[in-house]
């Protein structure tokens, strides 16, 4: 176990240290930082000067090194364009919000999926199953920020019923929450739908019914708990991406979280905030897998290696 | 968010029960319906550039903002500044589509190539590719795009190499599967005895074993990458304007959602056409739904 662990920490240390370098390459691969921080009629010797100052022509190996050292303290470099105001800070003051939405909706998502999957098992009925997969898989044909659009139109400007742009209050988390749940809601009913099939046809449920367990019984209680195994994975895995799609939900509906910094960014040329954000993103990634992964061998020792 | 989609179709790769999955579609019309939605939305964005009057990127403000069908120049109305929406609405499709192919042409070349590698070699390529994917699974490609836009200005020809390097994962495991159980197999092995090189063993000999279930992957694929493409046009870090893009269009359109919701919500049912043809289409290859329910008593 204790090896498992260490294994599976020196592969994460691994892979944070790939995204440090890929960072770090991106960062200079377009030359030294100072011509991007200066204005267009900025002189030679101004930018040399400047990059001077602010350490860009010493070694690279020495800069990776610092660089490495200040991310792994926290301390991601300064804003390009904001001088002065550390990139982490801008990142750390929208990190939440999207964190609130891409949770919240992660959570309403997987509560829906585990509901339908549910209902599929314990009345067996096909028709609802189909109902459940081919109604999310048009769901999942259309894209998130469109959907989005279209639920803004119907009860936004249709109907006046609920707010569309910004943070005004609990009910501007409904339309947000909708568009990625219900993105959500698809992967999680097929992955559950398919590992609960899985275990009604094995023995131990056989057993269960023999003892004579009534089926909701069996389902709910025997096997759910295998059939949640495989969402704890896949949900870590989609982490990511889920904050990544969260980012452009985000635009659709104003809200106040890392997407409008991060397009701010792009626009201003800003690579150290973005940088920061990627680096974050990517951490909070590899460390909520590791967890997901030890958490997943003291739930289930069949996955543990000898 | 979208890219969990490959992720979760590999989690139940529905190659078990194929017969049986055969033999249940075959009175299946939802392919067909699939081929003809693809067909049909094909054919709309090449048989539009052709008709009379067709200019995505013309304005005139004094016809600006009409509403489809108002006039008999501008069927499906215009924009804010009076280009031709059906115009912009094919044009945009052709530049999406062709897109979309051009990153799945990039991402099963690599994807093959990978994974054909990792399974022949086996050893250090094998780890390798695994750390690559670690990586690449860690950094959404929206974040990754952002980075590198941030540094050298949002252009198509990024995307379509960030989107072309981030999703051949899926092609590699499939293939790194096939050549690992095909390396030990006698065809294999007697060209080598006599002199191969590994380069034409693989192709000769292995390849051919992985491409038809590399293109079904890919056509699934080219869904799921438009879906993907669209959002990143959204938020204007794809295809620059003037040049319209489906995503991009109902960037534009969602401005003025208040006053007329066409200019957002056609090039919306547009990508969902194509993207349910494609889906319909890749029934005919997966067993979904097909696993037994067990009956209640």
């Amino acid at each position: 176990m204790t090896k498992y662990v260490a294994r599976r920490l020196l592969q994460a240390a691994l892979t944070v240290f790939c995204v440090l370098t890929i960072a770090f390459v991106l960062g200079r691969a377009s030359g030294k930082p100072a011509a991007l921080m200066l204005t267009e009629g900025a002189t030679e010797q101004q930018i040399h000067d400047l990059n001077e100052t602010l350490g860009f022509n010493r070694p690279l190996l020495e800069q990776y090194l610092d660089f490495a050292t200040g991310v792994l303290s926290g301390d991601f470099g300064n804003s390009y364009r904001n001088p002065g105001v550390p990139a982490i800070t801008l990142i750390a003051e929208r990190l939440p919000a999207t964190m609130t939405l891409a949770l919240t909706a992660f959570a309403v998502g997987l509560a829906l999926a585990l509901i339908a999957a549910l209902a599929i098992h314990i009345r067996g009925s096909k028709l609802l199953r189909s109902l459940f997969i081919w109604g999310g898989s048009m769901r999942q044909s259309i894209p998130d920020f469109f959907f989005g659009v279209l639920l803004v139109l119907i009860f936004s400007v249709g109907l006046g019923a609920l707010p569309s742009l910004g943070y005004t209050g609990p009910s501007s988390f409904v339309l947000p929450v909708a568009t990625i749940a219900t993105a959500q809601f698809v992967l999680y009913v097929r992955l559950l739908d398919s590992s609960l099939s899985e275990q009604a046809g094995q023995e131990y449920v056989r057993t269960a019914y023999a003892r004579g367990k009534s089926h909701p019984a069996v389902v709910v209680t025997e096997m759910l708990p295998n059939a949640l195994l495989p969402v704890l994975t896949v949900a870590g895995l989609n982490l990511a991406g889920l904050l990544g799609g969260a980012v452009i939900v985000e635009q659709v509906f104003a809200w106040p979280g890392l997407g409008e910094v991060l397009i701010t960014a792009v626009s201003q040329r800003d690579f150290a905030v973005v940088q920061a954000g990627l680096l974050v993103v990517a951490m909070i990634f590899v460390i909520v897998n590791i967890a997901v992964d030890v958490l997943y061998s003291v739930i289930d020792p069949r996955v543990r290696p000898s | 968010m979208i890219p969990t989609v490959t992720i979760a179709m590999a989690v139940e790769t529905p190659r078990v029960g194929r017969r049986r999955a055969r033999s249940r579609t075959r009175g299946s019309v939802l392919p067909f319906v699939g081929v003809a939605l693809i067909a049909s939305m094909l054919l709309f964005v090449l048989i539009v550039p052709l008709l009379p009057g067709f200019d995505p990127l013309a304005q005139d403000l004094s016809r600006a903002r009409l509403l489809p069908f108002a006039d008999p120049a501008h069927p499906l109305g215009t924009d804010a500044i009076g280009r031709d929406s059906l115009s912009r609405l094919a044009e945009g499709g052709r530049t999406t589509m062709l897109i979309a192919l051009a990153i799945v042409a990039i991402n099963l070349v690599l994807g093959v190539t990978m994974g054909l590698c990792a399974g022949f070699f086996g050893g250090w390529m094998d780890s390798f590719i695994t750390l690559v994917s670690e990586v690449n699974l860690a950094m959404p490609v929206v974040l990754l795009l952002i980075a590198i836009a941030s540094i050298v200005g949002p252009s198509a020809l990024l995307m379509v190499i960030v989107l072309g390097c981030t999703f051949w994962m899926g092609y590699a495991r499939v293939a790194r599967a096939t050549a690992m159980s095909l390396r030990d197999r006698d065809f294999v092995l007697a060209p080598q005895m006599l002199g191969a090189g590994a380069g034409w063993t693989i192709r000769k000999h292995i390849l051919p074993h992985v491409v038809p279930q590399m293109l079904i992957l890919a056509v699934t694929d080219i869904g799921v990458v438009m879906l993907i493409q669209a959002g990143l046009d959204y938020l204007g870090l794809g295809v620059q304007p003037p040049s319209p893009t489906w995503g991009g269009l109902i960037l534009e359109g969602q401005k003025t959602l208040r006053i007329d919701p066409w200019p957002a919500v056609l090039p919306g049912l547009a990508i969902f056409l194509v993207v349910v043809g494609i889906q319909f289409l890749s029934q005919k290859f997966t067993a979904e739904g097909t696993l037994p329910l067990r009956k209640v008593r």
